[in-house]
């Protein structure tokens, strides 16, 4: 780009033009949610087939889910961040570090009975309900607020269910409201405004 | 007839980085230097100049061993680009 001096309509492209990039650069393209989102979904789905066919313990692919969430973590952690920060950048891994917190706190107090096992994946679902209403209006994403509503809906409906499996089934619907359907739908959006 | 534009903000290479920071946080220097397309002599030195007007903060430092710069808008370049903006629109509508 030279540097000589401008009409007023080049300065207006200029301001336009850069204030687009910088947008663009900030878009989501919904992969961590999609990634997230299938892992938690085939976790509730394999778990309730496992309480079927009794092939292993009934938390076996919970446990894995753990370990390949906390190695997911620490790969996130050491990824370089990217070249320009944004507001909604330092917003979203705050929101993220105090969702894992939380959810870790769940987990531990579902493992020390503090509270039951079903109304601690309810918890957890409505815990996924509020990181996707924080995450859509940060990011001004309709389905991912309109999935956080539905996910809060399937959360009440598990504190009612007596059943594990019912639980996990209600769990699975959580997650695709929540995070698979906005993930995808945010996916595509990003596509076409990367080919356009 | 653009005398009454800030001059410091009223060139191509100034502006597109000042547009650019105005828009995020902080942003590293090889960001700028890919998005407006600037040889990086060119662009340290409008970017020296707009850190002398006091409209952004250039933090240098090391990461992994590499030198890097980091750019971030002041709150006073905040306010120059806002009154920038704004004589451009009262140019703009008085050429209608």
């Amino acid at each position: 780009m030279p540097n000589e001096t401008l009409t007023e309509l080049e300065s207006l492209a200029i301001i336009q033009q850069m204030i687009a990039m910088a947008k663009k650069e900030q878009q989501d393209d919904g992969k961590s949610r999609i990634i997230w989102g299938w892992l938690l979904f085939s976790v509730s789905i394999l778990t309730v087939i496992n309480l079927h066919l009794q092939l292993v313990s009934t938390f076996f692919f919970w446990n894995i889910f753990s370990v390949l969430t906390i190695v997911l973590f620490v790969l996130r952690y050491f990824k370089s961040p990217p070249k320009a920060k944004t507001y909604t950048y330092d917003l979203y891994n705050k929101l993220n570090i105090g969702f894992l917190i939380l959810i870790c706190f769940v987990i531990v107090a579902m493992n020390v009975e503090a509270v039951s096992v079903l109304a601690g994946f309810a918890i957890l679902m409505s815990t996924y309900g509020f990181w996707a209403l924080i995450y859509g209006a940060v990011i001004n994403f309709k389905p991912s607020i309109v999935g956080a509503f539905a996910t809060w809906i399937f959360a009440f409906a598990a504190l009612f269910v007596k059943s594990f499996e019912w639980v996990m089934v209600l769990h699975a619907a959580a997650v695709m409201a929540g995070y698979i359907v906005p993930g995808h739908l945010a996916n595509i959006e990003f596509r076409k405004t990367a080919i356009q | 007839m653009f005398k009454d534009l800030d001059p410091i903000l009223h060139s191509q290479l100034r502006l597109a980085t000042i547009s650019l920071l105005i828009s995020v946080k902080e942003a590293e220097f090889t960001f700028i230097k890919e998005k407006t397309h600037a040889t990086a002599g060119n662009l340290s030195v409008q970017v020296n100049k707009l850190k002398e007007a006091g409209y952004i903060e250039v933090i240098k430092q090391f990461k992994d061993n590499y030198p890097q710069t980091i750019c971030k808008i002041t709150t006073k370049g905040i306010k120059a680009f806002e009154a920038y903006v704004k004589d451009l629109q009262s140019y703009l509508i008085i050429k209608k």
